[in-house]
């Protein structure tokens, strides 16, 4: 009989499949996503806008710095403004030219109860200086050769040469336990790290969370919130909306056309600083048309710079002053000044200079890597546009870029910024020849880049500095834009919380009203 | 139809071959991992060893013969980013894709066909006008835009909902309805085409005259027979639905394999991906495999050919 089946029940495929959707969510249950365990106490909630790929010590990049200094401290750290402070050394002198004495601070404790020593010290820099072991920040810290213990709170470090950014350099090595290195190996770090920071590592769920306790016991002063909770929220709107309806307290990278969204909520507020970021637009000096000095100074004169500000990151971060460094870094020359627009100037020039108007200039720039990145040069290719200059953008994948950026073939234009982390020494080296990064070369530039790194005379360093930020002025290797801005966006109820210029979360005296 | 299977299974090995073939070369010739994965300041060393460890200085033909060399032992390599067997790294990862696309599948499939049945009933009537009216504008709807519609309204305006993130039930709500809204428009067109197309065939004329009542005709005559074409829709868009399931989870921050997978194609982290590849290929494949045998059995006019 054919209707037999369709005695069961009048719509049961439905019904049935009404069933398996109650099952499916039975089981999925059951699939490993992660459940946010119980809380107790205070809970601060931060929306990261990219996660590192994991947990991995001497990563150099921001995203994995700031999750990896939530457990574990350097000798010196860094404060919002990017300068170098007492951490777990409390303070450092220099016994001769290519000594430095470490007094460190005493009573710490590791998460795991044993006393935080110089030889924890010592043997954290002794392996990160193994090139054998190919960790990823050796170069902060590269020309050190040496790790002695003093005594248990005294270590020594020796370098082959002068190294006057020595603490700049050492804020980037996070200082592990020696018998807990030596028991669980590099792996075993970053599966489950410990160390002596403001937060003791929970769980960590690649793509979605980390999560953390309070250290009641840190010598700084126990975290006024119970538990952090770190999630990689990656669509910018999202993050937003997640610090509006109240899931996070603090978001990461807020873009400049959502700004508005923040300050019109009655919930969180923006909170800014300028970073050591240096945006420029570089040229290829090696082939026409800019092996031409005159043209590349021609370009300067044709964006409008202060309107690139105003409209696209509505007047945030700084227009750099006609060279690399923002204006808080050490070296930033104060006696320069950017070339103002004057579009008739940089036509004429460019006619003098015999540029032909029809040469494709196609400007270079990933997409998402730097605050407005697309928008700035669609601006920048807009306005070469007007005086002529046949110029376009070309948005580049991130795997391709770096395949570029390494064979340095980025094409005539391309966008990039270079962190100074508060010493001219960091964003400099970028224009020598040994970083192999620039196509453009001065002698003069490389000489006094080598003099202010071997001398611990900050005077002389300083006008070194000054000098080469005047060539790259004069020589125009880039086009120096902007100094961008690091913007968070944070509950009101939220106290102790500031921007970081290094984008790196402090936490440990953050509050929730 | 068992012959028809295992002819189906025997050449899958070849597809799977061509697709991890044209992954592994594609990768490779736009990206160099190490020029990723080491800093701008490594030392020549560094970018020595890790060349060495990865192969990278073979031409890719000897690359690509050592990486099927290792899959075929079940060997992915070791992921890059991760610093664990690849693998691993996607089928943890996998569970909340299955999880976000299942739930959205389901949805598409029951609203889908509830409003299609609903609208071939009533057709063109006020129901049908409606309906078929939201499915076209539906159809032209980015997906990633209705994400942040529903954001606003459910989680922002309503506060009922979480904005993003995995945790409890409440958590999959918005990111499924978006995954579904992707389909759900066709699903609801063809059920109805569908459905009208079979009512007016002779057995439906048949089983009205032996006396059964419209529902009894509409559900089990009529419905399973046009869920034909319906099945050979899914078993084409199951693709699409994974492509959605990238955007999706982006926008709502679910930790699915989609992401994983975007992440990986920009650092080249060749072993997840041609592990992310395999896996959602070898998916794709028994999804179609298992619609076709679906459709025989649904109908029986299929088997001949």
């Amino acid at each position: 009989m054919p209707t037999d089946r369709s005695n069961t029940a009048p719509f049961g495929l439905t019904r049935r499949a009404l069933g398996r959707a109650a099952l499916a969510g039975g089981a999925a249950a059951g699939l490993g996503l992660p459940r946010p365990a119980q809380a107790a106490g205070k809970t601060l909630v931060v929306g990261a806008s990219v996660f590192p790929d994991s947990l991995r010590p001497g990563i150099s990049s921001f995203a994995s710095s700031s999750l990896i200094s939530q457990t574990n401290e350097a000798l010196y750290s860094r404060n919002n403004a990017g300068q170098a402070v007492p951490g777990l050394a409390e303070s450092h002198r220099q016994l001769d030219e290519v000594t430095t004495q470490f007094e460190l601070r005493q009573g710490v404790k590791f998460h795991d109860g044993s006393e935080f020593t110089a030889e924890d010290a010592a043997y954290t820099i002794n392996y990160v200086i193994n090139p054998a072991n190919g960790y990823g920040s050796l170069a902060r810290i590269a020309p050190i050769t040496q790790a002695t213990v003093v005594d248990k709170y005294t270590l020594n470090l020796t370098a082959r040469a002068v190294f006057p950014t020595i603490l700049q350099g050492l804020t980037n090595i996070q200082i592990q336990s020696k018998a807990y290195f030596e028991r669980v190996g590099f792996d075993g770090l970053a599966a489950r790290p410990m160390g002596t920071g403001p937060f003791v590592f929970q769980r960590w769920v690649p793509g979605d969370r980390y999560e953390l306790t309070a250290n009641k016991d840190y010598w700084g002063g126990a975290p006024k919130v119970d538990r952090i909770i770190v999630r990689e929220i990656p669509d910018p709107g999202t993050r937003i909306a997640s610090l509006v309806a109240g899931e996070t307290h603090i978001i990461e990278e807020v873009p400049i056309d959502l700004i508005p969204q923040v300050e019109s909520s009655s919930v969180a507020k923006l909170d800014e600083i300028v970073s050591s970021v240096g945006l420029i637009l570089t040229y290829d000096v090696r082939v026409p048309p800019f092996n031409n000095p005159k043209v590349r100074e021609a370009f300067d004169y044709a964006i409008d710079k202060e309107a690139i500000r105003r409209e696209l990151l509505k007047g945030r971060g700084e227009l750099l002053q006609g060279q690399l460094l923002t204006s808080t870094t050490f070296g930033f020359n104060p006696a320069l000044k950017p070339r103002p627009f004057d579009p008739d100037k940089a036509k004429a020039m460019l006619r003098e200079a015999g540029f032909n108007f029809r040469t494709p200039i196609p400007i270079a720039t990933q997409s998402g890597k730097y605050l407005s990145d697309v928008d700035i040069c669609n601006a920048a290719a807009g306005m070469l546009s007007n005086i002529g200059v046949n110029a376009t953008v070309n948005v580049v994948e991130g795997g391709v870029w770096t395949q570029m950026q390494r064979a340095q073939r980025a094409g005539p234009m391309y966008m990039i910024g270079w962190y100074s982390l508060g010493d001219a020494d960091f964003a400099a080296v970028w224009f020598t020849e040994g970083s192999r990064r620039s196509v453009w070369k001065n002698d003069e530039y490389e000489r006094l880049f080598v003099e202010a790194r071997s001398t611990n005379d900050q005077e002389a360093r300083e006008r070194a500095y000054h000098r080469m930020m005047e060539i790259l002025h004069a020589e125009n290797p880039a086009m120096f834009l902007f100094g961008l801005p690091s913007l968070y966006a944070v509950n009101k109820k939220v106290t102790g919380f500031g921007a970081a210029s290094d984008k790196i979360l402090r936490l440990a005296a953050a509050d929730i009203a | 139809m068992l012959a028809y299977a295992a002819r189906r299974l025997v050449i899958l090995p070849l597809s799977l071959f061509l697709v991890v073939m044209v992954t592994f070369v594609v990768l490779r010739l736009t990206g160099n991992p190490v020029d990723i994965f080491l800093d701008v300041t490594s030392t020549p060393e560094q970018v020595a060893a890790l060349t060495e460890k990865l192969h990278l200085d073979e031409p890719i033909p000897v690359q690509f013969l050592i990486f099927l060399r290792d899959l075929v032992q079940g060997d992915f390599g070791q992921s890059l980013q991760f610093n664990e067997p690849a693998l691993q790294t996607v089928l943890q990862r996998l569970g909340g894709t299955l999880q976000l696309a299942g739930t959205g599948l389901l949805l598409a499939i029951v609203l889908g066909v509830t409003l299609g049945l609903v609208c071939a009933v009533w057709r063109d009537r006020l129901a049908d006008l409606v309906i078929s009216s939201l499915a076209v504008a539906g159809q032209s709807m980015p997906s990633f835009w209705l994400g942040i519609l529903l954001i606003q309204l459910f989680a922002l305006n309503l506060g009922w909902l979480p904005t993003s993130g995995a945790g409890g039930w409440r958590h999959i709500i918005l990111p499924a309805i978006t995954l579904a809204t992707i389909l759900l428009p066709n699903i609801v067109l063809i059920t109805r085409a569908s459905v009208l197309e079979m009512s007016g065939e002779q057995f439906v004329i048949a089983a009205r005259a032996k006396g059964l009542s419209r529902l009894r005709v509409l559900l089990t005559h009529v419905l399973p027979v046009s869920l034909n074409p319906l099945l050979s829709f899914l078993g084409i868009q199951i693709g699409t639905l994974m492509g959605g399931s990238i955007i999706t989870e982006t926008i709502f921050a679910w930790p699915g394999v989609g992401r994983l997978m975007l992440t990986s194609i920009s650092n080249r982290d060749v072993p997840v991906v041609e592990a992310g590849v395999l896996v959602i290929a070898i998916g794709i494949a028994l999804t179609n495999l298992a619609v076709d045998l679906l459709q025989m059995l649904i109908d029986p006019r299929i088997r001949r050919h």
